[in-house]
């Protein structure tokens, strides 16, 4: 899509660490150490568990947290660094749809006057032409102008997440981070919703962040995707690569626990069932931070293992990603199981 | 698995659970409205089977009324339910009870609002025992920890006196198939049980569903909007619509050739890792709000409407499949591999 003379990325996230206080004295980790960019008009997908910092890492790329240390750039520029009034108006470029269409919207405001807020905030057009925009961004999402006078609660889900892209939309933003946007929705309609994305990236040339726990969602969309665990970036590459030839471990288990909708003789033969869950964030284990879910963990993970470039574009952080495919040797040790019943 | 090799080698083999006609109605007078209409079908004793379906197509009503669990005064049933020979409709409320947990038991979405944040898990899976066996505090809490054992909690002597707050979703879903295992059913229904948590733990909770099944071949009826779970859980699907059934079959037929539009659009609108960025084609349109039309419930959003579609549509069959539509043989519906 870029051409090969190196483009500024849009986003540029440097060595990004995001910690909160907890209950005695304890630091949740978020997001500890990522570091990627996203070019301009390109789609990043992040895929993890809950509790992987998938969320505080988008709502990172935004500003609407402040880094504990690193740096998240918006085309070079350090929007924390900013006068008030500048990362006021500097932050419309760089906006979030949420995973919950219901609670984004204001059950008290019609549908258009929460269209109109932003641009009333921002006061970038005259209050006569406000209206009007927020009726063309309406059409635009797929939505009769007659909804404007409407009221969240008499319109299904789809259509009320149809109006949050409406409302991020309104601003004309560069940037917009979709957290679990379709998580809420029925397969259906989630096809609808995916579809607009796909066409309102092509008309305005919008960058996306695609945070979502369904990786058939995040595969179809996305240019890149990075894998994230415990706050960690643990691999990355183009998505269609990525998907084909995983090479953490993690990443294998991921995609071999997704289930599919296929005939069994068209299914993977092999699930990894990883055993227990993702651990506290507050005291993650040391070195690498997968190794006490690892069927593959030896002596050497107790060291953290960095993220390089194992393939063309393809990063990933484990001593072992040379190894191409699923390690053979090592199926004792691993909770293997046959495909389905 | 011996219980499932059996159940379909032997068809004469008696039916565990026997849905005749059942129909679902909440509210009452002019503004009554109907959830589930004219819903016939069967499971045999250690089956598998899925119910799939979108939001409002009356998939959750229908496992609520297999319990006997809709709100009596806002709603009303007819039809047969008969459940392991015995007619559901027949039995008191205190003859019901009995049978709820002992004979069919459920599992819900979400894990977090079906456990009691006041009382300790092991004290809820002992309630349960407690309520269906005469056995002392003592038994019943030493059958407790083996019921959480056995659906993979470590250290479950010192989980029994932990509250539903300190546990992960994951586990809160282990407690909940422990409270649901405890009385050991014929018939478990699992709502959405995987939902609300991750791919990696919603993998282990299907196996453990599983491998719990065929051991006790016991049944289990999943009901879900997720395709692929339905491929990986079960041997045969039933897809709702609407409030209607609208097709049958075993799975793998299904999904490589389904006979009904809709769950052949349901198919096709699922994310394909081999079409990236492709337009996906959605299915048009919404589930209509009232279910009142004479013909095909699906007409306006199909693509293959004819005038025939009209005229109210009976079950039809074609080989071992069976689908609402009166297209049934002379549609090619592309399934999950096209």
């Amino acid at each position: 899509m870029t051409d090969v003379h190196e483009t500024q990325p849009l986003i540029d996230v440097q060595n990004l660490h995001v910690h909160f206080p907890a209950a005695h004295r304890g630091i949740v980790k978020a997001v500890d150490g990522v570091t990627l960019r996203v070019k301009p008009g390109q789609t990043l997908g992040i895929i993890g568990e809950s509790g992987s910092g998938k969320s505080t890492l988008g709502r990172a790329l935004v500003g609407l947290v402040r880094p504990t240390s690193g740096h998240v750039l918006h085309q070079g520029v350090d929007p924390f660094a900013m006068r008030r009034g500048e990362f006021a108006s500097h932050r419309r470029d760089y906006v979030t749809v949420f995973q919950d269409p219901n609670s984004a919207l204001n059950p008290r405001m019609t549908i258009g006057a929460s269209i109109r807020e932003p641009l009333d905030i921002a006061g970038l057009l005259p209050r006569s032409q406000r209206d009007e925009r927020a009726l063309e961004l309406l059409e635009r999402v797929g939505l009769n102008r007659d909804y404007a006078s409407r009221y969240p609660h008499e319109v299904s889900g789809g259509q009320k997440q149809r109006v949050n892209i409406a409302r991020a939309l309104a601003s004309n933003p560069k940037l917009i981070v979709c957290d679990e946007v379709v998580a809420a929705l029925d397969v259906s309609i989630q096809a609808d919703i995916l579809n607009l994305f796909l066409d309102l990236q092509r008309a305005f040339n919008l960058t996306y962040v695609f945070i979502s726990h369904d990786l058939g969602v995040v595969s179809h969309v996305s240019d890149q995707i990075g894998v994230m665990y415990l706050g960690k970036l643990i691999e990355c590459g183009p998505a269609e690569q990525l998907m084909r030839d995983p090479r953490h471990p993690y990443t294998q288990a991921l995609l071999s626990a997704e289930p599919c909708a296929m005939p069994v003789a068209f299914r993977k033969k092999k699930r990894i069932i990883l055993k227990g869950e993702i651990p506290s964030p507050m005291n993650p284990p040391k070195g690498c931070r997968f190794r006490t879910r690892c069927w593959m963990a030896r002596d050497v993970c107790s060291t953290e293992p960095l993220l390089r470039e194992i393939a063309p574009g393809q990063q990933a952080a484990c001593h072992f990603a040379d190894t191409t495919g699923l390690p053979v040797g090592a199926v004792e040790t691993a909770a293997y199981v046959g495909a389905g019943a | 698995m011996a219980g499932l090799l059996n159940a379909s080698a032997e068809p004469a083999e008696r039916l565990l659970l026997d849905v005749r006609g059942l129909s679902i109605y909440f509210g009452h007078g002019p503004g009554e409205v109907c959830a589930a209409s004219d819903l016939s079908f069967s499971i045999q004793p250690g089956e598998l089977v899925g119910i799939v379906g979108e939001s409002g197509c009356g998939k959750s009503a229908t496992a609520l009324s297999l319990l006997r669990l809709l709100p009596e005064g806002s709603s009303r049933t007819t039809g047969k339910i008969i459940l392991d020979g015995i007619d559901l409709a027949a039995l008191s409320e205190s003859e019901m009870q009995k049978l709820r947990g002992r004979h069919i038991a459920m599992i819900f979405q979400e894990p977090m609002s079906a456990l009691d944040p006041v009382f300790t898990v092991g004290h809820q899976i002992s309630e349960t025992i407690r309520a269906h066996f005469n056995v002392s505090r003592k038994e019943a809490r030493e059958r407790a920890i083996e019921a959480l054992e056995a659906v993979g909690i470590a250290a479950p002597r010192q989980r029994y006196d932990e509250y539903s707050t300190q546990l992960s979703g994951g586990m809160r879903q282990r407690v909940l198939i422990a409270i649901a295992l405890s009385c050991e059913p014929k018939l478990l229904i699992a709502d959405e049980p995987t939902t609300a948590l991750d791919v990696t733990v919603q993998a282990q909770i299907i196996d453990l569903l599983l491998d719990i099944a065929s051991k006790r071949s016991m049944a289990l009826m999943f009901i879900t909007h997720d395709l692929g779970v339905v491929a990986e859980a079960c041997t045969r699907v039933l897809t709702m619509y609407a409030g209607q059934l609208v097709e049958e079959g075993k799975v793998d037929t299904v999904l490589a050739r389904p006979r009904h539009p809709y769950t052949s659009g349901l198919l096709r609108s699922l994310p394909r890792l081999s079409q990236p960025k492709s337009k996906l084609p959605a299915i048009p349109g919404r589930v209509p709000r009232v279910f009142d039309q004479t013909g095909c419930r699906f007409e306006e959003r199909c693509t293959f409407r004819i005038d025939e579609c009209a005229r109210p549509q009976p079950i039809r069959a074609i080989d071992d499949q069976k689908a609402r539509c009166c297209r049934i043989h002379d549609l090619h519906l592309s399934g999950a591999m096209s």
